[in-house]
Parts: C-alpha cells; sequence; structure tokens
C-alpha cells in the first residue's frame, strides 16, 4: 500500500473552539502553521471545532486550543467533555500532536478551581491541576521566556490560575517570567505529542522551531509511520519503496520516491521541511530575549540562525 | 463667552484651538496658589481643609512642572485627597450644572470633546480633564485646579464638567460624583493585561450604575449588545443610540482571510450565541438573541442614512424621536458617526437645541491623534490613533476601503500606557492593506513583531522598512553591519537579494526620529502620510513633531 505521497502532503489541523478561546491573539498560531506548511508544498487545511461539533480524531493530523475568557469557558469545558472528550482522548493517545495556549491548557489539566465558585472540570490528559488563589493574588502577567530543547521559546503570559504539575513533564523551565505558578520555574506541560502552554504572544510565529517541530509530529504521524522526526527532516533519499509498514529508523522519510524511483534512482530528495528563510523571525525571538536581559541566549539563537 | 483665558494648561477651555506659544508660557509658570489675599476667613472647617487641599495639591503639581518631574497633573490630586479625601465630592457640589461622565473602550476623548463643542455653543462653560488623566486622581486634579484656596471653585456658574472616565475608574467616580449623564461608547477588548477580560469591566460597570441616583441619565449605544444590557437593571431614564442605515453593513465574515474580532456574542441571560440582521464591525450591529428574545433596543436617537462625501466628511440623517435633523460629521470612520451619535444623544438628555449641536459638531476639529491634521514640508500627516484591534481594524477600514495606496507609518509601543501584550495584533486583519500600500514604514518598540505580523499579511519585507528602536546589543556584538549585509545579499532567497538596498537602508535606522524623517521623506509633496501609532506612540511622534515646531506644546497625558 505504497502511496504517493508526492502529489500533495496535506495536514488537517482542528482548531478547537475558534469563536469561544481566541483572546490572546491565537489567530497567529494558525497563521504560522498554515504558512510554514504552504512554504513548503504542504496542504494545510483548518476545519474549525465550535460548540456541538464532534471530534473525529481520525480527521485530523494536528489540534490546536486557544485561551479564552471565564464566561465562554465554562460552556467549552462541557462541550469538551460531553461532545469530544473520548475523540479528544483518542487523538492524544494516538500521538497527535496537539498545542493548548492558556486556557486551552487547562482546560486539558484536571480541574481548574477558581477564588470562588465551583471547580471547573478538565480533561485530565496533563496530571497537572489549576488554582486561583483570589484576587489578592497578583496575575502572572508579562514577557516570558523558557527554555525547552535547548533551545528558548519566548511569548507573553496572563493568567490568574496558578498551575501546579503532578507527574506531567513540563514543557520547559523558565529563563525569565512566572511559568505555570511563579514557584517552581516550570513552564507548560507536555503529555504523548500534547503540548500545554501559557505562551502566547502568539506563541509560533516568534518560535518557528517550534511551529516546524508540532508540522514534522503531525507529518511523520500521518506519512512517516512512527519513525523519528530527525530521520524524515534530515535525511537525503536513497531509498526506493517504502510501505507504510517499514520501521527501519535511518531509511525512513516521507516517500516522494515512488515517482522518482522509476526515472532516476538514488536522486536526493528534498528533507521534508526545507529550512526557510526566518531571518525576521528570529531577529523578533532575540529582541524578546534581549527585552528580558538574555543577552547570551539572544546571541546565541541569532549565531545559530541568521548568519 | 467661549474664550477665557485660562490659566490651567491641565484642561484647555479650547481644546480644538491648538495653544498659542505665547500662552504657554503663562500656563508653565506655576500658577501662585500662596496669594494671602484670597485667604478669607471660611465659613467651616470643610473650607478650611479643601482650601490647603488645593494649595497643597497645586504647589506641588506647579513644582513637578518646574522640575520636569512629569506633566505635574495627577500629582495634584493625588496630594490634594491626601490633605482632605473628600475634596472631589465637596467641590464637585458647586458645579452649576452638574457633570457628565464618558466612558467606554474606544471614543471617549472624541465623544467628550463633541460634547463639550455642543455644550459651549449652547453657552454653558465647560471643563474638562484631559485624556490620559482618566483615573480617580486625573479627576480629581481636573477640579483641584480650577479650585481657588479659599476651597471654592472658580467661576462655577453656568458650569458644566465633562469627564471622560476610565472603565475601571467608574464605579468610584460616580459615587464621589454622580453625573447628570453617564455615556457608555462600546465595549471591545483592550489592554488585557491591564484591565483583565472584557466581561470584568461589565461587571465595574453595573456596579457602578447601581450606585447611580435615579435622575441620572443613562446614555447608551444600542448597538453594542454589551452597553445595551447596562440598561436593564437601571431604574431611572435610559436613552439609546444606534445606526438603522444597512448600507454600511459588513457581510458576516465567510471569508476566513478577513478576521473579525468579536468580543461579545452571547446573551447575557442565556447564554445562546446572538444572531445579527445586519452587523457593521465586530459585534456592533442589529443583533437577537433566537433563544430568549432578547434584542437590541430601538433606539431614541439613530442615524438613519449615511453617506461618505470625503475621507473625512460624513453627511448623516440623525432621528430624533418624530423629526429627521442633517448634520455633518467631520471625522473619518464610521466609529466617529458612534461618536457623534453618542453626544447628539447626551447632550438631547439636556435639553440642548439641535442648533449648538449641529455647530457644535459640525465645527469639531479631531481631538489630539483623532484623524488630527498635521502640514509640513508640503505634505500631510494624519495621526490616526489605534490602541486595540477592533480600533485598529476601523482604522484599516477607513483607509483602505476604496481604491489607491497610501503612505503609512505604523508605530507599535509596549509600554504600560499601551498595554504590554500585544498579542492582539494577531487579531487586526492586516491582510486587508496588502498591495495597497505605496510605502510603508514600521517602528516603535515592538517593530519586529509588526513587521512579522504584516509578512503574514502578504506585505513582502521589502515593500516595508523597518526601524526598531535600538540594535541588537547580540548583532553588535556579532558583526558590524556591513558583513551582515553582504551575507544577507548571498542569501539564498531572491526576495532579499533582490533588494539590498531596501534592507540596507533597514539595517541602518533605528528610532523614531529616523523612522519619522523616513516615511515623510517617502511621501511626496501634496501627498498625504498616515501615522497609526498605539497611545505612547502617539506622544513620541506628538513630541517629535513639537520638536520640529509643528505641533503645539502638550506635555498632558503622559502619565497614564
Amino acid at each position: 500500500m505504497a502511496q504517493d505521497y508526492t502529489q500533495s502532503l496535506q495536514l488537517t489541523l482542528g482548531h478547537l473552539y475558534p469563536d469561544q478561546l481566541n483572546l490572546y491573539g491565537d489567530r497567529g498560531n494558525i497563521l504560522t502553521l498554515r504558512r510554514r506548511c504552504q512554504l513548503r508544498g504542504i496542504e494545510l487545511r483548518v476545519v474549525g471545532l465550535g460548540v456541538g461539533d464532534a471530534l473525529a480524531p481520525d480527521e485530523y493530523d494536528m489540534l490546536f486550543i486557544g485561551g479564552g475568557q471565564d464566561k465562554e469557558q465554562a460552556p467549552v469545558a462541557q462541550d469538551l467533555h460531553t461532545m469530544k472528550g473520548i475523540g479528544l482522548w483518542a487523538a492524544i493517545e494516538d500521538d497527535m500532536p496537539v498545542l493548548a495556549v492558556c486556557g486551552g491548557y487547562q482546560l486539558l489539566a484536571h480541574y481548574y478551581r477558581p477564588a470562588d465558585g465551583p471547580d471547573m472540570r478538565g480533561l485530565g490528559v496533563f496530571d497537572a491541576w489549576t488554582e486561583h488563589k483570589g484576587a489578592h493574588v497578583a496575575r502572572c502577567i508579562g514577557d516570558i521566556a523558557i527554555r525547552w530543547n535547548n533551545m528558548t521559546l519566548v511569548g507573553f503570559e496572563n493568567h490568574g490560575g496558578r498551575t501546579y504539575l503532578g507527574t506531567a513533564k513540563p514543557l520547559g523551565i523558565v529563563l525569565k517570567g512566572n511559568g505555570n505558578n511563579a514557584e517552581d520555574r516550570t513552564e507548560g506541560a507536555i503529555y504523548r505529542n500534547t503540548f500545554g502552554t501559557y505562551l502566547h504572544g502568539s506563541l509560533l510565529p516568534k518560535n518557528p522551531h517550534f511551529a516546524d517541530y508540532l508540522i514534522e509530529l503531525a507529518l511523520q504521524r500521518k506519512y512517516g509511520q512512527g519513525s523519528p522526526v530527525g530521520n524524515i527532516v534530515a535525511l537525503n533519499g536513497t531509498g526506493t519503496h517504502h510501505t507504510s509498514s517499514s520501521n527501519h529508523a535511518t531509511n525512513i522519510y516521507v516517500d516522494t520516491s515512488e515517482r522518482a524511483a522509476g526515472s532516476t534512482p538514488a536522486v536526493a530528495l528534498r528533507p521534508l521541511l526545507s529550512p526557510l528563510d526566518d531571518s525576521l523571525e528570529w531577529e523578533t525571538h532575540a529582541s524578546m530575549l534581549e527585552r528580558l536581559g538574555l543577552y547570551s541566549e539572544a546571541t546565541t539563537v541569532l549565531q545559530k540562525h541568521t548568519s | 463667552m467661549r474664550k477665557e483665558k485660562s490659566s490651567q494648561p491641565i484642561s484647555p477651555e479650547e481644546p480644538e484651538q491648538p495653544l498659542q506659544s505665547d500662552q504657554l508660557h503663562t500656563t508653565e509658570s506655576p500658577p501662585s496658589p500662596h496669594t494671602p489675599e484670597k485667604k478669607r476667613s471660611p465659613k467651616n472647617r470643610g473650607n478650611i481643609r479643601a482650601g490647603l487641599a488645593v494649595i497643597a495639591g497645586r504647589s506641588v503639581g506647579a513644582l513637578s512642572r518646574r522640575l520636569h518631574l512629569g506633566g505635574g497633573t495627577s500629582i495634584v490630586g493625588v496630594v490634594a485627597q491626601r490633605v482632605y479625601p473628600d475634596i472631589v465630592e465637596h467641590l464637585a457640589t458647586e458645579l452649576e450644572h452638574g457633570s457628565i461622565m464618558v466612558t467606554g473602550t474606544n471614543g471617549k476623548t472624541t465623544t467628550s470633546s463633541f460634547i463639550s463643542a455642543i455644550l459651549r455653543d449652547g453657552g454653558l462653560r465647560v471643563w474638562q480633564n484631559r485624556e490620559g488623566s482618566n483615573l480617580m486622581r486625573g479627576v480629581a486634579s481636573s477640579l483641584i485646579i480650577r479650585a481657588r484656596p479659599n476651597g471654592h471653585l472658580r467661576r462655577s456658574g453656568a458650569a458644566i464638567s465633562i469627564f471622560e472616565v476610565d472603565e475601571a475608574a467608574l464605579p468610584q467616580l460616580v459615587q464621589m460624583i454622580p453625573p447628570r449623564v453617564a455615556v457608555f461608547t462600546n465595549l471591545f477588548r483592550d489592554q488585557l493585561d491591564r484591565y483583565g477580560e472584557v466581561d470584568s469591566v461589565v461587571g465595574h460597570w453595573k456596579r457602578a450604575i447601581q450606585l447611580l441616583p435615579n435622575d441620572t441619565i443613562l446614555v447608551l449605544n444600542a448597538d453594542d449588545p454589551a452597553i445595551a444590557q447596562l440598561g436593564e437593571a437601571f431604574s431611572g431614564k435610559v436613552l439609546y443610540y444606534g445606526i438603522t442605515d444597512f448600507t454600511l453593513a459588513q457581510p458576516e465574515p465567510q471569508d476566513e482571510k478577513r478576521h473579525q474580532v468579536v468580543d461579545t456574542r452571547s446573551c447575557p441571560h442565556c447564554g445562546n450565541e446572538y444572531n445579527y440582521d445586519v452587523r457593521f464591525y465586530s459585534h456592533m450591529g442589529h443583533y437577537h438573541c433566537p433563544n430568549c428574545g432578547d434584542r437590541r433596543p430601538n433606539p431614541t436617537i439613530q442615524a438613519t442614512n449615511i453617506q461618505q462625501e470625503s475621507f473625512d466628511r460624513y453627511r448623516i440623517q440623525v432621528q430624533i424621536e418624530d423629526k429627521t435633523l442633517p448634520i455633518t460629521v467631520p471625522l473619518p470612520g464610521l466609529y466617529n458617526i458612534y461618536n457623534a451619535l453618542a453626544a447628539i444623544t447626551a447632550t438631547h438628555a439636556l435639553h440642548i437645541d439641535w442648533e449648538p449641536i449641529t455647530s457644535g459638531i459640525e465645527q469639531s476639529k479631531p481631538v489630539f491623534g483623532r484623524g488630527e491634521r498635521i502640514q509640513a514640508e508640503g505634505k500631510t500627516m494624519r495621526l490616526l490613533l489605534a490602541k486595540n484591534p477592533t480600533g485598529f481594524n476601523e482604522v484599516l477600514r477607513t483607509l483602505f476601503t476604496e481604491e489607491g495606496s497610501h503612505h503609512i507609518l505604523f508605530v507599535l509601543n509596549d509600554n504600560i500606557a499601551d498595554g504590554q501584550d500585544i498579542s492582539w495584533i494577531w487579531d487586526v486583519d492586516f491582510e486587508r492593506m496588502a498591495q495597497q500600500t505605496q510605502t510603508l514604514v514600521v517602528t516603535g518598540t515592538r517593530a519586529l513583531d509588526l513587521a512579522l505580523r504584516l509578512r503574514y499579511a502578504g506585505i513582502r519585507e521589502q515593500d516595508m522598512q523597518i526601524i526598531p528602536p535600538a540594535p541588537l546589543r547580540a548583532q553588535k556584538q556579532r558583526q558590524p553591519v556591513r558583513t551582515r549585509l553582504r551575507r544577507n545579499k548571498k542569501h539564498k532567497l531572491a526576495e532579499i537579494a533582490a533588494t539590498p538596498s531596501s534592507t540596507t537602508a533597514t539595517q541602518h535606522l533605528y528610532g523614531l526620529k529616523n523612522a519619522l524623517d523616513q516615511a515623510l521623506q517617502q511621501t511626496p509633496e501634496g501627498e498625504t502620510l498616515f501615522i497609526v501609532p498605539t497611545y505612547t506612540g502617539l506622544l513620541e511622534v506628538h513630541h517629535e513633531l513639537e520638536q520640529r515646531g509643528l505641533t503645539p506644546h502638550y506635555w498632558e497625558g503622559r502619565d497614564a
């Protein structure tokens, strides 16, 4: 069942609650994913999933959930349980990349406990919980930088709730800013390929490496059948017929070789995610780091990405 | 008499008339609060304390201006209130015609200025607080600088005060100064890091309305569901205003490229989503709840026919009860028609005749940065403040609706008064302006973020000039600018290689001054440069223009 993927790589992004959870420029994340796919000839379809829509995990390759106002978060929390819970769980357990920002992140943890009023139940994907300690405790507001995978992520955070991790792994460690709770220097949470974070700003435009990472995870899951991302990206093709059952890590890449193999064998294939000109992105990223006083990190970023 | 010699710079009686430079000199010199002859024996302790408070506040204010510590506006109120906490209540009761309060996300300043022009033409003496001084202390200051050391207001006869009030400061202020009319313009997301969410502002306002006396008249925008709902719990008189000209309607956002931020989408009674028969922008329009039947109230005052005559001239027909009267709004944008309607409704509530209403509005000049026009070197600059996504979207819509392209300078700052979170730029429909800019300069503390946003909107990097406030330290350390450019030229991507000149210019220039120079240089004589800044960007641009002798001195409001 080898397929010819050359015609068009296609990904479908499910955008959960685009009308309710869109408080902090979340649209930037969607625009970034779309553009970075488009520039590589990957078609990204975006499907909005509102209140009342079911989530069929097979129809999507990535999911995104943003943050919203408290008033709008309550009906969303209800809908997340009744309409989308099972589908979302299935997708997550099947390693679908999911990005949940701010309110979306809180909804994927066990619960959100407001200063007054009843708990808002979350989906429990992350072993973590959020508490709002009341009006006397300052909100976590401001620019933030974290270390993720030995690189930096920058953004803006604005949350009243403090999130505490149980067994969930953090997305990163806070370099400057508050993070999950302003206490333990953790930021965000990871479960399989699901990422929760408080970083908006929007997150993905000035963190192109994280955007590409999500796209790679999605492509790998859809086309690469379980191979490590690095192999897809780094390889120049020498392969011929890779089928969906193939699992040899070093030889796996997205197979554009169906056509290539017939005519010119061993043709050098385009790496799946070709590098883009991200100098403006990295300059913006570095300027955020400098604003936070992280000068050596900024230098590292510019050295690595813009020369 | 409209023309009075004001010794108080904080709220010139004629905000639409630029202060002359000789006037400025007198305004800068401190008032002499210690004049002994004014110290008559006061009748009661309140007046003594009030007098002391006035003296203390004004002395400190004068000192602070002298020492250039700031505008010296808010400190006046802070100190005076410290001396006599009830100073504001004390002075407010002396206003013969009471006060009007104007609040809302956008349009406060323009609406207040319309109202004051109308009332002045109606023969009243109008006092205003300055925008940027719209918190408690700013309002206190605006009264105190009008007070005499004997604890009484100067010339309080025929006086009415218009207070432009910050959304969150309203509950506290209405307790101290119960207004005769309270105007609510609209509610959009704005400075989420400062105000919190949109809903929490509604909470402040509902509390404020509960504190209002029954004889206050509420003036509410019928087309904004978040505002219209405020009338339900109020037992006094409510006047609604709105637009009923459907030709201005925007199609429902089907096309995903046309992005609309909608901040109020669900019915406050049942939580169901509103349906719109017609939508003007964001959540402004004719809405109803399909579930519980809640719907836009019928406005008392409405614009029934709107004709755009030019960029900043709208001819509108205003229906007041059973009469229809024409009026020209001399400002750009649909949002200014709402501001005019708010002012018409507020002054109608005070039984002002149509004549001063027409003359007040038609002769209004744009206020500070709200469409303000400045001429230099045969070129025109128009300043169009845009401080939140809806405001920005409406400015873009005003600029880019018709064919033709413009010269643009964007200034995006993230200082405290702007809101430090600039995520909202991703909610602005910059896609609208692609291929419609002749020249585009991007500056401000977050110039890079905005440039990135614009690139995503389909504007090529070589079509804009990015002028950040300062070079990155990391860049300076790493390589001299020239090396960097050579590398850029070698860069594989054609778009950079193709236009080394624009890249060169971009790399060399920093700071607002250069940005303004570049933008002006690129604007040919006889054409208009549209400057769209955030709030502190506007202050900086104004300061820069003032240095060049192009605008009147304006130091108020920097303490926002």
